[in-house]
Order: structure tokens, then C-alpha cells, then sequence
């Protein structure tokens, strides 16, 4: 099963011929991902690894069915291009593109949710579900199968959790990263509503950042019963006050969003606390012995 | 960004805003002639983007005796905080009958823009929130309708104003409103707005902060605002903002450390830093690359890091997904062979190409770990060296 993509996910990638978006689509077919298709406006008719380009998301929906896309598309185009996927009918759009204009980041989001899809991101590296398939840019060979979720604002410290996990024996069932904030399409709870009724996965991994509001949010879902065990590290404890960590969410702001609060508010709620990745991995294995 | 004040009111006075008469200076013989052209009293506010400006005596009033010449220069040598003033706002002095606050800013957790207006102007809007929660009222946007007239009416009757003052109000609302929206801002702020003896309601101070990632749309507000000649910052706002233009998005400075730390992600990095302090290890100086790194952007975040004195090991934490760990390889190789390094270099190599990565490395006898405790233990024990 895992959440949101598993081997039968139909592909489409937006901005297939780009040179990121080209390699990463290499990448992302080697692994099993089933890409179905590509869109680059301007260069419909054309084939990239044998897989067909279309001009529009809508002629590709009409030609190969996908239902998911990812989104290689610069940030000042990638609302436009996120709209036009989600109008097409596609469930969920992730979005890796760093630089989005704040009010793009929330129009995309509103459009997104007034019709029932997802928006991963912005600002995210994708989604994994090991030996089935990768919506991202993920090293996947330091994700393995298994029955662990993890959902993570960083990318790299989903990697990094993922690895350490790999390396003690135990896999994951889907890695999401929901990006760096400040807007967000797809949050933490969002993800445990989705691995409660997972029957791949045994335990979820939080990965939380300073800043914003998806851990407290995340907190407030798990208060009222969670059936598996939460393991939770948020980074960010040794972090100055008022600096911009690396994402645009990640501050703490007049006091606010600090890692101390969101682990209190996280450990109120019945989540086991870890301190690095490594403490994740034995918190894991005591928990599902 | 952050705009100066004047900039900002500038912008509010396009927009239908009403602002005290008053001009930028920005030398001492400016202030001579420019307060010359105004009535008094009048009021010198150095112009600085840190905030507590009012506190730090960023702001003097001028009376009929005064000499401006003298309180100007004063202002002018004075630091706020770090920042020396850019230049000095030389306003005419109003009577204020009650000070407003009004507002335009996001909602991250609706996912939308929200219009804050409260009776109590003057002071900080987070703090009447937290004393006064009931004397500030709110609208959220809706994304694709907009922020309404009736929805600024409201607002202005629901922080108790009538007849005109509620229909000045309602349209400063919605000329914050106006210019949040078209100009692409984070934050905009009348505060105060005040209302004079005249009844006129005036943005004594204005605050605007734009939207970085959507300055590529704002060419033409940015070439039509005055601008200031670059500052000389000192210090670390100097050394960011260096690091800054090399392409470096984060330059962080901590007091009292000696270890450098250079990290691919902002996950990663915040990690690497928790780790560190865990162990009893003090960083002095951290930098995060972001995605889509090039050798030369490595080569130059180990100089920029490097630079300071007191260091005594730099930590390089790569976990990359998009970042390929052969060209941080040479990145790395590339710095250490024209710079022979004078403290320990501990490098963590992971993900993407990590052979590769290794390889070049290795070559050049640098020592690398694949784990990053390891590294980091190896980090900080170097800091207790001899």
C-alpha cells in the first residue's frame, strides 16, 4: 500500500527536457517509478527516454492517464504550472521549486484544496515509497523497504533518517517531505491521517524544523489517539533567535516556534522524543519489539 | 526586503495614503536645506531597517529654538543597534488626537492574507495582541476574491470609528491592502495612523516588507523608489552580506565558538548544529548552501567560513539528493589545494554519487566519514586538541 504512491502511481513529470528535470527523470524510471509521461510547452510531440511530451498537462491526461505529477518547473512559473495539472484532474502536484512568490505559494495551495487534490511543498524534495516508487529527488539508495513513514520538512534530514534506519535493518514504507514553509500544501497531519490507515506502516518518524505551525498542528491531530507509535525529532534546539535556518520557515519569531516548545507540545501529545537520528532508529526498534 | 520608512511612504502615498510633509536627507547640508522647507517643530527619524528605533533614539523632535544641525549630525553618527543611519526623515511635527493601528500581512496557517486593525496604534501589534486581544480585529482574503470594501467597513466600525474616520479608515485598509497585493509583500503597516486635530488620518510611520522570492516581478516599483548608496556595514551584517553575494543563502555567526560548520541542507544543517552542542562543541560560524550546488559555490562557502579568526575545525556535513556529491568533491579539493588548510577539515559525504565523491577525496588525502555522529565526535574532540 503505503500513502500517496505505490507501484501502480501513473507519472507525469512538468518540466521533463529541463536539465534538472531531464537527469532527475532518469533517476526517478530507473528506480521503478512508472512515468508516464512528460510536458514541456513548445515541445509536444517529442520523446525523452521513450516517454512521450505534451504541450499541455490536459493533452497528456487524455493520452496516458497519469495521476500524480512532479513539477521541475523554476518557482516563478510554478504555480501556473501546479494550477494547470490540478486542473487537469491530477491528485496530488509536488513541487520542488525553491523560489515561489509567497502569494504563488498560497494561491497554488487554495487552488489545490478547493478541489481536493494535494500540493507537496513547495520547497520539497518528494516523495519516496521504497522498491516501488520516487516522486523526488531523493539519494534513493539510502532508503530501503520497510514499514517505517517518515514525513519531513527537510529533505535532507529525511535522507539522513532514512539512511540510519536503513543501516539498523529497518526500512521505510513512504518518506514524504512536505517542504521548507512558510506555506505548506500537504503538513505533518495530513501525513498521520494517512499512515494511521496504512497497513504498511507500523510507526511514523516526525521530522520537525523551528518555525511555523505543522508541528504544534501535528500535536493537536495526535491528542486525540494515535494507534502507532510517533517518534518525533525537531531540529533547530541550537538555532539563534531570529535568523532564517536554511528555509524560509524555519525562524523563530518574537519568541515563537522555538524546538523546546514544539517538543513539548509534540511530548504532551504522546510522541516519543529523539534528539538525532540515530537515538530515532532505537526508539523505533524498542517500540515495535 | 525590507524598504527605509521613506520608501515606504512613498509607496502609501501613491496608493491615496496620507503622510506628514517632509523629505530625506542624506548628509548634514541636506538636513540644512530640507528643514528649511518644512514648518516646525519638526522630527529627524534616522532611517534604518533594524527595528526598536523609537527606544534606541532613532527618533528626535525639533523645536523652534533648536539648532537641527546639531541634533541632525547627532542623529546621523549615532548607531542603531549595528546600523549606522542611511539617511534622516525630516518630517513636519503633527498633533495627534489618537493613534490606529492598521495592517496587511500573511496567515500562514489559513493560508491567506489577513488585514490586522486595532484602536491601540503606536506600539508593537503582537504586543497589543497578547495584552489586549479584544482591541484587534481581523479579515482573512480570500485568495481568489480579494479583500472587499465591505470587509475594510467593518473592520473600521468594529474598532469603534464613525462617520468619516470610518470611511478613512476603510480606505487606508484597502490601500495597504492594494499595495500588499500588487507589490508582492510579506508585511505592510501603517503604525501609527493617526488621527489629527484636523480629522485627517495620517501613516505616521509606514512599514514595508517585500517578498524576496518575488522581487523578479517588482523591477519597475524598485527602479521608481528612491534608493539609497549601499551602507558600509561592519562586522557580521558586513561578512553576510558578502557571503550573500557569493551565492551563500545562509551566513549565521554565533558569539564565543571556534568550530565552522558547512552543510547541503537546512534539515541537515540544523541537525548538524544540535549534534555539535550536544557533544559541548561551540560553533562560531555556519553556512547552508541549498540546492543545486556547484564545485565553485563549495569552494566558496569553505572561504567565506574560513575567514574568521579563532577556528579551530571546520565541519562539512554533504547529504545530497540534487547536490552531487563528486562536484562538492571537487569543490572541496579544489579550495584545499590553494589553500592548504590551517586547522583539521572533517568531512561527512553521503547520497547522490558518493563514490565518486569519495574517490576525489581520497585522492587528495582528505579524510571523510560516512556517518555523521562519527564526524561530528571526530569535529569536536579536534576543538579540545592541543
Amino acid at each position: 500500500m503505503a500513502i500517496l504512491v505505490d507501484r501502480g502511481t501513473r507519472a507525469l513529470v512538468q518540466g521533463i527536457t529541463g536539465k534538472i528535470g531531464s537527469f532527475q527523470t532518469k533517476l526517478m524510471i530507473e528506480y521503478g517509478t512508472n512515468v508516464v509521461a512528460g510536458v514541456t510547452p513548445g515541445k509536444g510531440g517529442q520523446t525523452i527516454y521513450g516517454i512521450p511530451v505534451f504541450d499541455s498537462v490536459r493533452q497528456a491526461v487524455k493520452g496516458t492517464k497519469p495521476d500524480v505529477s512532479i513539477c521541475f518547473v523554476p518557482g516563478p512559473y510554478a504555480c501556473d504550472a501546479a494550477m494547470e495539472a490540478i486542473d487537469a484532474g491530477l491528485r496530488l502536484e509536488v513541487v520542488l521549486a525553491e523560489a515561489v512568490p509567497l502569494s504563488d505559494a498560497v494561491k497554488m495551495v487554495a487552488f489545490a484544496s478547493e478541489r481536493k487534490a494535494f500540493i507537496l511543498g513547495p520547497d520539497t524534495a518528494g516523495i519516496i515509497s521504497p522498491g516501488r516508487a520516487k516522486l523526488g529527488v531523493h539519494p534513493h539508495r539510502l532508503f530501503s523497504e520497510g514499514r517505517i513513514g517518515i514525513v519531513s520538512r527537510s529533505g535532507a534530514l529525511s535522507y539522513e533518517t532514512a539512511k540510519v534506519l536503513t543501516e539498523n535493518g529497518l526500512g521505510e514504507s513512504t518518506v514524504v517531505g512536505v517542504g521548507g514553509g512558510p506555506v505548506w500544501g500537504f503538513t505533518h497531519s495530513d501525513a498521520l491521517k494517512m499512515f494511521r490507515d496504512d497497513r504498511d506502516t507500523d510507526a511514523v518518524v516526525l521530522l520537525g524544523e523551528i518555525g511555523g505551525h505543522i508541528e504544534e498542528e501535528a500535536a493537536e491531530y495526535l491528542n486525540s489517539g494515535f494507534p502507532k507509535p510517533v517518534i518525533a525529532l525537531v531540529v533547530g534546539r541550537a538555532a539563534p533567535p531570529g535568523q532564517k535556518m536554511g528555509h524560509a520557515g524555519a525562524i523563530i519569531q518574537q519568541g515563537k516556534g522555538s524546538a523546546q516548545d514544539k517538543i513539548a507540545t509534540l511530548k504532551r501529545a504522546g510522541a516519543i522524543i529523539a534528539h538525532s537520528p540515530r537515538e530515532i532508529s532505537s526508539i523505533v526498534r524498542k517500540e515495535l519489539k | 526586503m525590507r524598504l527605509y520608512e521613506f520608501q515606504a511612504k512613498r509607496i502609501f502615498q501613491e496608493y491615496g495614503i496620507k503622510i506628514p510633509n517632509g523629505r530625506v536627507a542624506k548628509s548634514i547640508n541636506e538636513i540644512a536645506q530640507v528643514s528649511n522647507l518644512i514648518k516646525r517643530p519638526l522630527v529627524l527619524k534616522a532611517q534604518v531597517l533594524a527595528g526598536g528605533r523609537g527606544l534606541a533614539g532613532g527618533v528626535i523632535f525639533v523645536q523652534q529654538s533648536d539648532d537641527v544641525l546639531k541634533l541632525g549630525s547627532q542623529l546621523m553618527d549615532r548607531a542603531i543597534g549595528t546600523e549606522k543611519p542611511a539617511a534622516v526623515l525630516v518630517e513636519e511635527k503633527l498633533s495627534v488626537i489618537k493613534e490606529l493601528y492598521a495592517g496587511v500581512a500573511w496567515d500562514y496557517q489559513h493560508n491567506c492574507a489577513v488585514l490586522i486593525g486595532s484602536s491601540r496604534g503606536g506600539v508593537d501589534i503582537e504586543t497589543v495582541a497578547q495584552e489586549h486581544p479584544e482591541d484587534v480585529v481581523k479579515q482573512i482574503v480570500d485568495p481568489f476574491v480579494g479583500f472587499s470594501g465591505y470587509q475594510a467597513r467593518t473592520m473600521a466600525a468594529m474598532i469603534g470609528l464613525q462617520s468619516d474616520q470610518l470611511i478613512q479608515y476603510a480606505n487606508a485598509l484597502r490601500s495597504l491592502w492594494r499595495i500588499f497585493q500588487q507589490h508582492d509583500a510579506e508585511l505592510v503597516e501603517a503604525n501609527p495612523l493617526s488621527i489629527l486635530q484636523s480629522t485627517d488620518m495620517v501613516a505616521l510611520d509606514a512599514k514595508v516588507v517585500l517578498d524576496d522570492k518575488s522581487l523578479f516581478r517588482q523591477s519597475a516599483l524598485l527602479a521608481r523608489i528612491e534608493q539609497l548608496p549601499q551602507q558600509s556595514s561592519v562586522g557580521f551584517e558586513y561578512r553576510r552580506s558578502r557571503a550573500k553575494e557569493l551565492g551563500i543563502p545562509t551566513y549565521i555567526e554565533m558569539p564565543d565558538g571556534n568550530m565552522a560548520i558547512i552543510a547541503d541542507g537546512a534539515g541537515s544543517g540544523m541537525l548538524t548544529l544540535d549534534l555539535v552542542m550536544d557533544l559541548g562543541g561551540k560553533t562560531r560560524v555556519y553556512c547552508e548552501m541549498g540546492g543545486e550546488i556547484t564545485p565553485d559555490l563549495m569552494e566558496k562557502t569553505m572561504m567565506v567560513s574560513l575567514s574568521l579568526e579563532g577556528l579551530r575545525v571546520l565541519l562539512i556535513n554533504l547529504i545530497g539528493g540534487l547536490n552531487r556529491m563528486d562536484e562538492m568533491a571537487i569543490g572541496i579539493t579544489n579550495y584545499l589545494s590553494k589553500n592548504p588548510p590551517k586547522i583539521p577539515i572533517v568531512v561527512r559525504i553521503s547520497g547522490t554519487k558518493q563514490e565518486e565523491g569519495r574517490k576525489i577525496l581520497a585522492a587528495s588525502r582528505v579524510e571523510f566519514f560516512d556517518d555523521l555522529n562519527q564526524a561530528v565526535e571526530k569535529a569536536v574532540k579536534s576543538t579540545r586538541g592541543n
